[in-house]
């Protein structure tokens, strides 16, 4: 009873204190983001917590920020962090749900400052500019671990105190990705496929699709560079059949996921093309149709079972791939930066790495991949990511370590 | 009413939109339907169209709104998948089982929403604010808010939609069960009768209890068939469809169901319901003739511009008859 | 004697439960109050951040639903609010873009709201369309209107978005607090003190008896319209300040999350005489309130599908409770 009585009472209490806090907590964050002094001061909080962790080795909480909860590659991501990292590492990962616009990111971020985390690795990009001046008006650390920013956000925030860096595919790397892609379909003598563009206008789709047209040896709007067909694309907000020119055809386009995209699946097949060409996600939504219609098709998507099932079973006979264990070097920075070490480039910024795909084009190169990297032994192992975490360790060793890889 | 003029009303709108949409198609140097493959789509799609446009008006034509038609759908898919998926294996009659054990789940939810409605006597519409999101829970709760694809990709869930034979058989039965059960029994009349007078109803002895749960349960059973379809024809069900994401299939309803209640005028109001989705088939399938031009964004707002200028002719169609006719003078 | 002293103690449990029926919403925000600033201490959370989230997550809803209000006493709702809210934000930021002038871009936002109203009350009451007919149309347009604008301009960021420091200095509590105030207290004085709301509330409890009196229905629908779209305004303008940027995705959840913040609040959802102004603000930052409640108890990613569950379940328990004394034999519709 006596006990019962306590708990009510320190409710209450709290509830009480609240009123008071709600005024002042106003004043607080108009303060936070616009008062330097009151921002060294949360940065100041934080490095003493920080070292306060590190000597009592406490759990270090990093929240992850995700915008998809289904698709091969985040499953995978997810899996790495939660079953391997997390089992050698003295850190828990908390994970958003499919967060669907940017105030649903800010509050997400919001929260798990609220609850001590101090970092954040981002999946998730409705608004990665709004992302990285939230984290560090909290003073949390914050990392991006796919999908890159374009150069001139990174211009923008590469100086910020609590920008760790991003570690992932440029769109330069996307395009070469989507190039041989398209490349590899050209020199199987291929002359008829239908092209899925996943989710444009997502800038890395953008630029995978420019990649295949470009690979295919054909030109776009009467362009054939990167940035003149990405341009166009982002304004026909997917890919006009009209403006492809070159010898290999594209006689089919589609692109979403939606009510119609059966039917035009069901239409891109009848055109009979040779292959078909998916930029992301043809596992999760197409294997089946393609592999019934018996259209060999390709992607770029991770090394997971589902595509191994694909490539071993299936018609799925090129797959661009990031394993799962790719985010191991954003964990590595995420960690360092935490543990008081902030990696910083030759000229003071945030990092910027990029990472390449691996290609897979049959089951046993699929498997080498694959097996590698999975379970207890993934590519980026704990001892290849203990040593890119400690006091000492340089911009230059990490960067030669992930550009290795 | 004259049997030529009920023929004439009857078909001219699907008569009429066919003509259109063909000629659109045309021009694009396409047809709306090109094979035997597009015409196996266009009859599932149109099947789809037709149960929750039933399932729909079931609840809605006696003033009960329901925005838990697609979450009951999805639900119901996602527990017929995993039950005959825990059987069979994914192996030979995986389709059969799960469109069964789907009906029967979707029944049991849509006895559940009734249930909960006449217990509580809340407005219907409130009901089924709850109802979605509880039924939204425990489909992300079961999927952990994933596509279910497994259970759901393989030769026997392929095969039932490979064919256009299944989903006629199931437009058929569903056309002859509603038919059947609102027309010409004594449920039927209860229902008609709760329709268009309830209180009227209620006070000759009419148990409106009964009825309205019998309804809710309908629409369930009609919904699980939808559940199945899509999932045979999408090839996986979304299980993160959490605050209110599964309400969308209501909306698409909504434009067969008004063209479907105007044929039904002439004729039935169910076989309205199926030429409407006939006519919503296709022009589905226009859609994917030129998705390289209208895109999802434009598909929406003709959808919508449709469904407005419907109205507008429906709501004032006596008044625009008044305008054009001669003057007498 | 019997029968007088019978009737005597009807009445008085009546009116107790009237009282509790009153009551109840205002008991229901303050219980989950105290019980999330329990919550939070217990967990050793930090609470002034998150009584700030939740007055950010609940601030929107609750002015949009607020003005929703005005719509929803008449007897027919709008299920396009939240779509409107987006494409008022994406105008406005359009607009910002091209303008640079903040003062335009209010102007865009609210004179956008106020429009995409009244043209679900001019498409309702002109061509005799059923309101919520019009408004799942509207919805559909609005979004992918908006939509449309934000990918072509948004290209390679996926958004389009106004300098973060033009609307920071707005988003402080206090500022918020300020613009809630003075919405409510306008909506507060039309709705409670002037021959509107009274009007409004007897159209949508008897719309025929309302027409006999004389009463126009289509000037008393332009009003509630014209008050959401001011409260949709608001809304885009607070979305903005809160995130400067527009997704497709933005506001999407407020247009269904409206009839829960009302219902919430005590309100029929059929509106008439039993309409309260404050429904909305009480309701939506309870169902915040509730919800973030559960999302710490059941502090699990995996669990996000069960805390909608409980969240439900409660919602329809004081949906319940609130309707007690409204039952009829007939069921209702």
């Amino acid at each position: 009873m006596k006990k019962k009585l306590t708990g009510l009472l320190r409710i209450a209490v709290a509830g009480v204190l609240t009123f008071g806090m709600l005024t002042g907590c106003g004043s607080d964050t108009g303060t936070t983001t616009s008062d330097e002094g009151t921002k060294t001061e949360a940065a100041a909080d934080a490095g003493a917590e920080t070292e306060d962790t590190a000597e009592a080795g406490k759990t270090v909480k990093i929240g992850v920020l995700v915008a998809d909860v289904s698709g091969e590659e985040a499953l995978g991501f997810r899996s790495y962090y939660e079953n391997y990292i997390a089992e050698n590492y003295n850190v828990e990962f908390a994970y958003t749900d499919a967060l669907a616009s940017a105030e649903d990111e800010k509050a997400a971020i919001e929260k798990f400052a609220a609850q001590g985390y101090e970092a954040i690795i981002s999946l998730s990009s409705a608004d990665r500019a709004m992302q990285i001046e939230t984290c560090e008006a909290l003073g949390v650390y914050y990392a991006i671990a796919s999908g890159v920013l374009d150069e001139s956000q990174y211009e923008t925030y590469k100086g910020y105190e609590y920008f760790v860096g991003q570690v992932g595919p440029s769109n330069q790397t996307e395009f070469e990705a989507g190039q041989e892609m398209g490349a590899y379909f050209k020199e199987q003598g291929i002359k008829k496929v239908a092209l899925y563009g996943a989710f444009i206008p997502n800038p890395m789709h953008v630029y995978r699709t420019a990649g295949v047209i470009a690979g295919l040896g054909d030109t776009y709007g009467g362009a054939s560079d990167m940035d003149a067909i990405a341009g166009q694309i982002f304004g026909d907000q997917g890919v006009d059949l009209a403006k492809v020119a070159g010898d290999v055809e594209i006689a089919a386009y589609l692109q979403g996921y939606g009510d119609t995209t059966t039917d035009e699946l069901n239409a891109a097949i009848q055109k009979a093309p040779e292959a078909f060409l998916s930029v992301g996600m043809a596992t999760t939504f197409f294997a089946q149709s393609l592999n019934e219609a018996g259209i060999a098709f390709s992607d770029i998507d991770s090394f997971t079972e589902m595509n191994g099932a694909a490539i071993k079973e299936g018609k799925l006979t090129y797959l661009a791939g990031k394993y799962s264990s790719s985010i191991g070097p954003v964990f590595a920075l995420v960690m360092n930066a935490v543990n008081g070490n902030v990696i910083r480039d030759a000229e003071g910024n945030a990092v910027s790495f990029s990472q390449g795909y691996l290609v897979a084009t049959d089951g046993e190169t699929f498997d080498q991949y694959y097996v590698s990297d999975n379970g207890d032994s993934p590519i980026y192992n704990k001892a290849t990511l203990d040593g890119m975490i400690g006091d000492d360790i340089t911009y230059d060793f990490v960067k030669s370590l992930i550009e290795s890889e | 009413m004259s049997t030529s003029k009920r023929i004439v009303g009857t078909l001219a709108i699907p008569v009429i939109a066919s003509i259109i949409l063909e000629a659109l198609c045309l021009s694009h140097g396409q047809n709306i339907i090109t094979n035997a493959k597009s015409f196996d789509n266009f009859v599932v799609y149109a099947a789809i169209v037709m149960i929750t446009t039933i399932a729909l008006s079931i609840n809605l034509n006696s003033g009960r709104f329901d925005f838990s038609l697609g979450s009951m759908a999805a639900l119901s898919a996602v527990i017929g998948a995993k039950v005959s998926y825990a059987i069979l294996g994914g192996g030979a009659g995986s389709a059969a089982l799960m469109l069964v054990l789907t009906i029967v789940a979707g029944a049991i939810l849509g006895l559940l929403s009734g249930s909960l409605y006449v217990l509580l006597r809340i407005p219907p519409i409130i009901t089924s604010l709850g109802v979605t999101l509880i039924y939204e829970g425990i489909l992300y709760t079961l999927t952990s808010g994933k596509y279910l694809m497994t259970e759901v990709q393989n030769a026997s869930m392929s095969g039932f939609v490979g064919t256009s034979v299944y989903a006629f058989l199931i437009i058929l039965a569903v056309l002859a069960f509603s038919i059947l059960l609102f027309d010409h029994t004594k449920f039927g009349f209860d229902y008609n009768a709760l329709k268009n007078g309830q209180k009227v109803a209620v006070n000759t002895g009419i148990k409106e209890v009964g009825n309205a749960v019998i309804c809710y349960m309908i629409c369930g059973g009609l919904m699980g068939i939808v559940g199945f379809l899509n999932a045979a024809r999408n090839t996986n069900i979304n299980g993160g469809q959490l605050n209110f994401g599964s309400i969308a299939i209501m909306f698409t309803a909504f434009l067969p169901m008004f063209i479907g209640s105007y044929i039904g005028r002439f004729s039935n109001e169910k076989l309205g319901f199926l030429l409407a989705a006939v006519v919503m088939s296709l022009l589905n399938s226009t859609f994917a003739v030129f998705s390289n031009e209208v895109t999802a964004s434009m598909q929406s707002i003709i959808n919508a511009v449709l469904l407005v200028v419907f109205l507008i002719y429906l709501n004032n169609e006596n008044l625009l008859v008044r305008i054009l006719s001669p003057r007498k003078k | 004697m019997g029968t007088n002293k019978k009737t005597k103690a009807g009445v008085k449990k009546y009116k107790t439960q009237q009282m509790i029926i009153t009551v109840l919403p205002f008991v229901a925000l303050v219980g989950l109050f105290f019980l999330f600033c329990g919550v939070v201490q217990s967990k050793g959370y930090r609470l002034d951040m998150y009584l700030k989230i939740i007055f950010n997550e609940g601030v929107v809803l609750a002015i949009v639903a607020t003005g929703a209000i005005f719509i929803y006493t008449l007897g027919t709702f709008d299920i396009s609010l939240g779509a409107a809210t987006l494409f008022a934000a994406t105008l406005g930021v359009t607009v910002y873009n091209s303008t640079e002038s903040f003062g335009l871009m209010v102007l865009t936002i609210f004179g956008c709201g106020v429009v995409c109203a009244l043209f679900n009350s001019v498409l309702a009451s002109v061509f005799h369309i059923p309101a919520f007919v019009t408004t799942v149309a509207m919805m559909s347009v609005l979004s992918a209107v908006a939509g449309q604008i934000i990918t072509t301009k948004g290209g390679a960021l996926g958004g389009i978005s106004i300098p973060s420091e033009i609307v920071k200095p707005y988003d402080t509590p206090v500022f918020k607090i300020v613009i809630l105030v003075i919405f409510f207290a306008i909506s507060f004085f039309v709705f409670q003190l002037t021959k509107v709301g009274r009007r409004q509330k007897f159209i949508g409890g008897n719309p025929v008896c309302a027409k006999l009196t004389g009463i126009r229905y289509n000037k008393y629908a332009i009003i509630a319209f014209a008050m959401a779209g001011l409260g949709v305004g608001l809304g885009a303008l607070l979305t903005l300040i809160y995130t400067p940027s527009v997704t497709t995705t933005t506001a999407s959840s407020i247009g269904m999350n409206i009839f829960i913040a009302i219902v919430f609040g005590g309100m029929p959802i059929s509106g008439g005489a039993r309409s309260k102004i404050y429904a909305a603000l009480v309701g939506g930052f309870s169902y915040m309130l509730l919800n973030d409640v559960l999302e710490l108890l059941i502090d699990n990613s995996a669990a996000y599908g069960l805390t909608q569950v409980i969240s439900a379940v409660f919602f329809l328990l004081v949906v319940y409770i609130t309707g007690m004394n409204y039952r009829s034999t007939l069921l209702p519709r």
